[in-house]
């Protein structure tokens, strides 16, 4: 066993199976309890050793009925379409149980920048229900998640009692998004003074050159002769393309607000250029991405600005 | 069920829990009045769904504030308990919270409010009654809160379905009863039921009856009344269902030709009243006297020697009290409780004494106005005998024999033992006692009335006597000691019989005394004598064990559990084995119409088009996949599949028959 394989055995063992939270409605009835106890033994009514007992009892089987709601429970995280810093974002979790019956379940990630959470109601047995919260993270990049936090306030709403399902994974959170900058590129045209169609994809201009067609670029520009002859494909390359390519450069090394509000611009600005038909690379210290179009490379230039500047975490 | 539907049960549930609460409150009536009414009003509004302070938070938070001022100001001059102006104040909050916007916070709001009144209910008042609204605002709560648990985690607008939530709080409510009875019967009591309260609730007001005088011509009402108006420990205890017992309360001396009347003087309060000595066996009773007897005058049995650790019960607690006695007439208590309770020793025969003259002359007094035909019916009656026992047992015989028993009495007339003797010919137990009593006067034997009461009906271990009860006898004086005769028909002793409203009463009152026993009173001893019956500890043994008060209760309780738990076991083992009967239900199908050979099981389906319906074949897909993988049928879906695979087969088989 290596030394962090213990460490991470220790943490574990110390790591209570499940986290006990008294409610607002929790702390007077224990209150009560307390009183009605001192009560009876002060003055030995039979009566209100009765109550006592009904009331220490009803906690009892709900920390029962609570454990039971959270034993046997099955999760997968389905993940999100797209997490931006700042802004709630629609996280799913696929929950199951083989038996019994799960009520006022709560799920939050583990993670403690993460905030928000799903709640659902009843969880019966044997069919998957997906579970959708709103979270929410205060920064850009990779989240290394743990686990995910399951609470339940049943049966009575006097304790919240919570269990961590050990699930490792990753969430990117994308840069925050803020409005594109006013002028974010260069006038949208070829050689000269022709205006090149907005969504002709194929350049324009004389051809020249051809290169290996990279993946995802459109196969309409792949030069068939050429390819035949070359034994791969080629796509051409022409004279007025250049003009509706851009590419933006990201100083990684800036100190990290300054990072921060770069990695904004970037990808505000590629946003904008993408949605008006440029071909957008990026150039982000190590991290270099050729020009291209499609949401496709709009997820590859976002995922690449969220780990920019970032020392890359694994997830455990 | 719909949500809002849904929505309004647990809104009902949650009013009715607090109802209850209230009622658990109420019953030791110390609640002031006009709480009640404003609670009433505030559970009639909840219940209809009238919510006015929903929109008036404040405004309804100041009201509250002002009557809790009040509340203060009137425990701070004294004029109310301060217990009691508590359970009031919660009693106000939870009107307020019923009346306020129902939210699940408010839910619970609402049902801590109950707890409190609850827990007042526990302090004021021991009545039977207090156990059964505990458990029903203990399972409406619980109901209710986990139904609210629920709805609280659904997606706005969406409202799951109530009834898995209404089984969870079912089985949270019983481990909570179960789970408070075993607490309340194992935790060490180390203290001393110092703040018991023993007073009990009266249905209607006190009977009136029995009285220092007793007065000719009156109506019989008081026979048919079945109130319970004492109940009686006997130690040694007969053991038998029914007594034939006399109870003595009064003892008359002097009679004016209407009325008899006591002649003693009270004496001066004392702890302990002794009114002779006797041979053993002497009989201790542990006597209570309940609201409904509306006398303090202690009665005993037949023949008492002395009464002793007198107490009277007050609405708020107990207290040591004193007797009065006058002469050995009778004994009263002194205090201005709504019951009492006292010991009293009792003999079968008392210490002979001679009577002075000025008794013996007050015992053979008669009235001036005496019928001059009675000394002749009594010598006639007498028949020569001189024995003065003899002559009392032949009247006695005559008159039961002679004189028939009637409670239909015309009213006041002048000379009412004239009338019953030579007229009616009928009369009841004072006719027949104060008839054999002057008849025996005249005849030169010293005799007086006495009144209480005749029987007692088994109820738990202890005995209980009607207001039916009352009786008239009378005591003879005779050489040797003291006669007690019974001139009434021994089938007309008694209480009327065999109503429904008897029946009920002799099971409340049965009811009652084992909760007084069982939970008021229980205390350490009661505890030891548990385990021992319970563990087997030494001394105790099997016998011991069953004859122990608590495992009385407690083993036919673990029993009734036990059985419930296999039931349980055996739903529930059955819902898991829905696959398999899915199974089984599916290859029966399939051989009855030939699809699968005797040796052959589902796996073994023919496959290819056209020889088993797809319906079929999902099924059976279905059936393994619940089986052996990881997807147990849902509910209600085995019948389904079930269904459809049946039709589907139907459809193949009447295609098949056109064909041919």
């Amino acid at each position: 066993m290596t030394g962090r394989t213990a460490l991470a055995t220790v943490r574990r063992w110390l790591r209570p199976p499940r986290t006990l939270r008294v409610t607002r409605a929790g702390r007077t009835y224990l209150v009560l309890t307390l009183g009605i106890g001192l009560g009876a033994l002060n003055t030995g009514n039979n009566l209100l050793y009765l109550v006592l007992g009904i009331q220490l009892a009803t906690i009892v089987a709900s920390g029962i009925l609570s454990e039971l709601s959270l034993r046997g429970l099955q999760l997968r995280r389905l993940g999100v379409e797209a997490a931006h810093a700042g802004e709630p974002f629609v996280y799913r979790w696929g929950v199951s149980r083989r038996r019994g019956t799960s009520f006022a379940l709560s799920f939050a990630e583990a993670h403690p920048a993460l905030s928000g959470s799903a709640t659902l109601a009843l969880l019966r047995p044997g069919a998957e229900v997906v579970v959708r919260g709103l979270l929410t993270a205060p920064r850009r990049g990779p989240y290394p998640l743990d686990g995910v936090r399951v609470t339940t306030t049943f049966p009575l709403g006097l304790f919240s009692k919570g269990r961590l399902l050990e699930i490792s994974g990753e969430l990117l959170v994308y840069p925050r998004r803020v409005p594109a900058p006013a002028v974010v590129a260069p006038r949208p045209g070829g050689a000269g003074d022709r205006p090149a169609p907005r969504f002709r994809r194929d350049g324009d201009g004389d051809t020249a050159g051809v290169r290996p067609l990279r993946d995802g670029e459109d196969a309409r520009r792949v030069h068939w002769l050429k390819s035949a002859h070359g034994g791969q494909l080629l796509r051409v390359e022409r004279d007025a393309e250049e003009a509706r390519t851009v590419t933006l450069r990201l100083d990684v090394f800036a100190p990290g607000p300054a990072l921060e509000w770069g990695c904004e611009q970037v990808a505000a600005r590629a946003r904008a250029l993408l949605a008006g038909g440029f071909d957008v690379g990026l150039e982000a210290g190590p991290e270099q991405l050729a020009p291209d179009h499609g949401p496709l490379h709009e997820r590859r230039l976002l995922r690449a600005l969220a780990c920019a500047g970032l020392p890359r975490v694994e997830a455990r | 069920m719909t949500g809002r539907g849904s929505r309004r049960v647990r809104l009902a549930l949650r009013d009715v829990g607090a109802a209850f609460a209230f009622v658990a409150m109420g019953l030791s009536g110390q609640v002031p009045r006009w709480t009640a009414a404003l609670f009433a009003l505030a559970f009639l509004l909840a219940i209809l769904d009238v919510r006015p302070f929903a929109r008036h938070v404040r405004e309804s938070a100041l009201v509250l504030l002002g009557f809790v001022t009040v509340l203060w100001l009137v425990v701070a001059t004294g004029r109310m308990d301060l217990v009691v102006a508590a359970c009031a104040c919660a009693a106000l909050l939870t009107a307020q919270r019923l009346l306020s916007e129902p939210t699940v916070a408010v839910d619970q709001q609402v049902s801590l409010a109950g707890l409190l009144m609850v827990s007042g209910g526990a302090a004021l008042s021991a009545d039977l009654f207090f156990l059964p609204c505990l458990v029903a605002y203990t399972v409406c709560t619980a109901l209710a809160l986990t139904m609210g648990e629920v709805d609280r985690a659904a997606s706005p607008g969406a409202w799951p379905p109530a009834a898995p939530g209404l089984r969870a709080g079912a089985v949270l409510a019983a481990v909570a009863v179960v789970g408070g009875a075993a607490f309340f019967m194992l935790f060490p009591r180390l203290s001393w039921n110092l703040a018991a309260r023993r007073s009990s609730l009266s249905f209607g007001s006190p009977v009136v009856g029995l009285g220092d005088r007793v007065r000719l011509g009156g109506s019989g009402e008081l026979k048919s009344n079945p109130r319970i108006v004492f109940r009686a420990q006997l130690e040694p205890d007969p053991g038998v269902e029914s007594l034939s017992a006399y109870w003595v309360a009064y003892r008359f001396d002097a009679f004016d030709g209407v009325e008899w009347h006591g002649q003693a003087r009270p004496g001066r309060p004392v702890q302990r009243v002794t009114l002779g000595s006797g041979a053993l066996p002497i009989v201790s009773q542990h006597i209570e006297l309940l609201p409904a007897y509306g006398n303090r005058t202690a009665v005993a049995l037949d023949r008492p020697v002395q009464f002793a650790a007198p107490t009277t019960h007050l609405p708020a607690y107990s207290v040591r009290t004193a007797f009065v006695a006058l002469g050995d007439e009778s004994v009263s208590l002194e205090g201005a409780g709504s019951g009492f309770g006292y010991h009293a020793y009792s003999v079968r025969e008392s210490e002979t004494r001679d009577l002075d003259e000025a008794t013996r002359a007050r015992r053979l007094e008669l009235p001036p106005t005496l019928d001059p035909r009675i000394p002749a019916l009594a010598r006639e009656l007498a028949a020569g005998a001189t024995d003065p026992v003899l002559v009392a047992r032949r009247l006695e015989a005559r008159l039961q024999q002679r004189y028939g028993y009637t409670l239909e009495l015309p009213g006041p007339v002048a000379d009412p033992l004239a009338d019953f003797l030579f007229q009616r010919r009928a009369g009841h137990c004072e006719d027949f006692a104060t008839a054999l009593a002057l008849l025996l006067r005249t005849l030169g034997i010293p005799t007086r009335v006495v009144t209480g009461f005749y029987g007692g009906e088994r109820a738990a271990d202890v005995y209980v006597v009607r207001a039916g009860d009352a009786h008239a006898w009378v005591e003879v004086d005779v050489p040797g000691g003291v006669l007690r005769l019974d001139a009434t028909p021994p089938q007309n002793r008694s209480a009327t019989r065999a109503t429904l409203l008897s029946w009920l009463l002799r099971a409340y009152e049965s009811l009652e005394v084992q909760w007084l026993s069982g939970v008021v009173d229980y205390s350490l001893a009661d505890q030891v004598a548990f385990l021992r019956g319970v563990g087997g500890l030494p001394g105790s043994g099997l016998r011991g064990a069953l004859q122990a008060p608590a495992p009385r209760i407690v083993l036919p309780a673990l029993a009734a559990a036990g059985a419930l738990g296999a039931l349980a076991w055996l739903v529930r083992r059955r819902r898991l084995d829905d696959a398999g009967r899915l199974g089984r239900s599916l290859h029966r199908m399939l051989r009855r119409r030939g699809l699968l050979g005797p040796d052959q099981w589902l796996e073994d389906l023919p496959h290819g088009p056209g020889t088993v319906p797809d319906a079929v074949r999902r099924a059976v897909a279905r059936y393994l996949e619940a089986r052996f993988g990881t997807r147990p049928l849902l509910p209600g879906e085995r019948r389904s599949l079930l269904g459809t695979a049946r039709g589907a087969l139907l459809e193949v088989g009447a295609a098949a028959g056109v064909r041919a």
